[in-house]
């Protein structure tokens, strides 16, 4: 229990974020708790929910945005980091959140999670990991664990699975957190720091599915066997530390920012406003852009 | 799992004793108002029936303890917020599941029940202000009255099915 002295009060509550659409995910699933912990996050930053966009692609979790009060966009299968680049590029002001599941984000749309790190657009990409294809009734998905027995896999898939950290980091992510519904105040305070970072902020929640997923995946083992990062002397600032660590995905549970770059490197949206001033001044009035197309 | 963020109990007022105390109760109703709800949605209506009424229980205790707020303090402003407070006597999201008996769903609220408990047990040594003090354990005795109530009612529940919850696969609703 944290006991410092009480903190200012926030101008918006968890409540302003919640809409009227009611969740239909199973009871017992680990996205509620990841709900909340945004709903929490989004009124401790403090931004209004009409500027706020919230873009998923498709899945259970990718459900996300029409519990919120934000704007949102339930799209295409894989494709919501491109939605959310083109929206931010479109309208930098909003703050532009961007969710789905470990087959949306590392399966169908996995080409897309390396473009979005190397732009470095300053969004939040919140994957909810369950090691399953849930929606459509559990077969193996890109973060399965090798032996996993599903639908897909009778007798045990023969596939090692996906290590998301590992992926996002070794692409340059310059931040990476990973988190769980076990522990909703943790959740909420990084999904926080993950919007207030400047550029591309990635994290993965463990959320167990509560209907396929195995027993050793739910939320009551989460508590058992969750260590937080900063209880192992981990140093957040070093990407070698964390490319260690974020190796026993799969094997432990580590919660907390893996990596949080100290000298963050310029958003997509900062390139593009700095070339911009630097060609305006040579730029032709609107009136005259036809011209540089027609040979005189 | 509760626990609470940037709340110190040695300096708590008793306005913010009751704030605290109400937004607790409020937590509570809008979980079991959540319950309810999924279990609707999943065809359990005996649960969801159960965790209406429980509901209801909690949004009268935080009406009579708002109505002690507010006959004591008027309407100066309040120092703690939803923000302080995790799942204080709120079920835990976990605590669900399609199909779940009203016996499992009674379990679930006494878990809760008790888990407010500890919270005021946990809290009282902290506390430096006579007048939140006895707030703090009148709130905890309630606390052990509400677990008898649950537990009376589990006695009186039909007995679990012969087969688990988790021998049911719910499976999920379409995009």
């Amino acid at each position: 229990m944290d006991t410092t002295a009480i903190s200012s009060a926030s101008t918006f509550a968890s409540k302003d974020f919640k809409s009227d659409l009611k969740p239909i995910w199973c009871p017992g699933c680990g996205d509620f708790g990841v709900l909340q912990a945004i709903y929490r996050a989004l009124a401790a930053v403090g931004r209004p929910p009409h500027e706020i966009a919230f873009i998923s692609g498709i899945g259970c979790s990718s459900r996300i945005p029409g519990y919120t009060t934000a704007y949102g966009f339930n799209s295409v299968h894989g494709r919501a980091l491109p939605i959310a680049q083109g929206l931010k590029l479109a309208r930098p002001e909003l703050l532009v959140l961007v969710a789905g599941g470990d087959g949306d984000g590392f399966s169908i749309g996995g080409g897309h999670v390396a473009h979005a790190i190397r732009r470095n657009d300053d969004l939040t990409y919140i994957v909810m990991d369950n090691k399953t294809y849930g929606l459509t009734k559990g077969q193996l998905s890109p973060t399965s664990p090798k032996g996993s027995r599903s639908v897909t896999s009778a007798y045990g898939s023969l596939e090692n699975p996906v290590n998301p950290l590992m992926y996002v980091l070794a692409y340059g992510a310059s931040f990476v957190a990973q988190g769980t519904p076990a522990d909703i105040p943790g959740l909420s305070a990084m999904i926080e720091e993950a919007i207030r970072f400047p550029g591309f902020a990635f994290v993965n929640v463990q959320s167990p599915c509560v209907t396929y997923g195995e027993e050793g995946q739910q939320i009551k083992a989460h508590k058992a066997v969750m260590k937080k990062l900063e209880t192992v002397g981990h140093d957040a600032t070093s990407r070698i530390q964390a490319l260690d660590k974020a190796q026993t995905y799969g094997q432990e549970l580590l919660t907390g920012v893996f990596f949080r770059d100290p000298n963050p490197p310029p958003t997509l949206g900062a390139l593009v406003k700095q070339r911009h001033e630097a060609l305006m001044p040579k730029a032709a009035p609107r009136e005259r852009i036809l011209d540089s197309f027609v040979q005189h | 799992m509760s626990s609470t963020k940037g709340i110190d109990f040695a300096a708590l007022s008793l306005k913010d004793a009751l704030d605290l105390a109400v937004l607790i109760e409020e937590e509570a109703c809008e979980r079991y108002e959540e319950f309810a709800d999924q279990m609707e949605i999943h065809h359990t209506r005996e649960a969801a029936r159960f965790f209406r009424v429980m509901a209801g229980n909690e949004e009268k205790h935080r009406t009579e303890l708002a109505e002690r707020r507010s006959e004591r303090f008027g309407e100066q402003p309040s120092a703690v917020t939803r923000a302080m407070i995790f799942d204080v006597e709120a079920p835990d999201y976990d605590e669900a599941r399609a199909f779940m008996s009203e016996r499992a769903a009674l379990r679930a609220a006494l878990r809760s029940e008790e888990k407010a408990h500890a919270f005021f047990v946990a809290a009282l040594p902290k506390i430096k202000d006579a007048a939140v003090r006895k707030l703090f354990e009148e709130l905890r005795d309630e606390e052990i009255e509400h677990q008898e109530l649950v537990r009376r009612e589990i006695a009186k529940a039909p007995a679990d099915p012969n087969f688990p919850d988790d021998d049911f696969g719910d499976e999920p609703v379409g995009q």
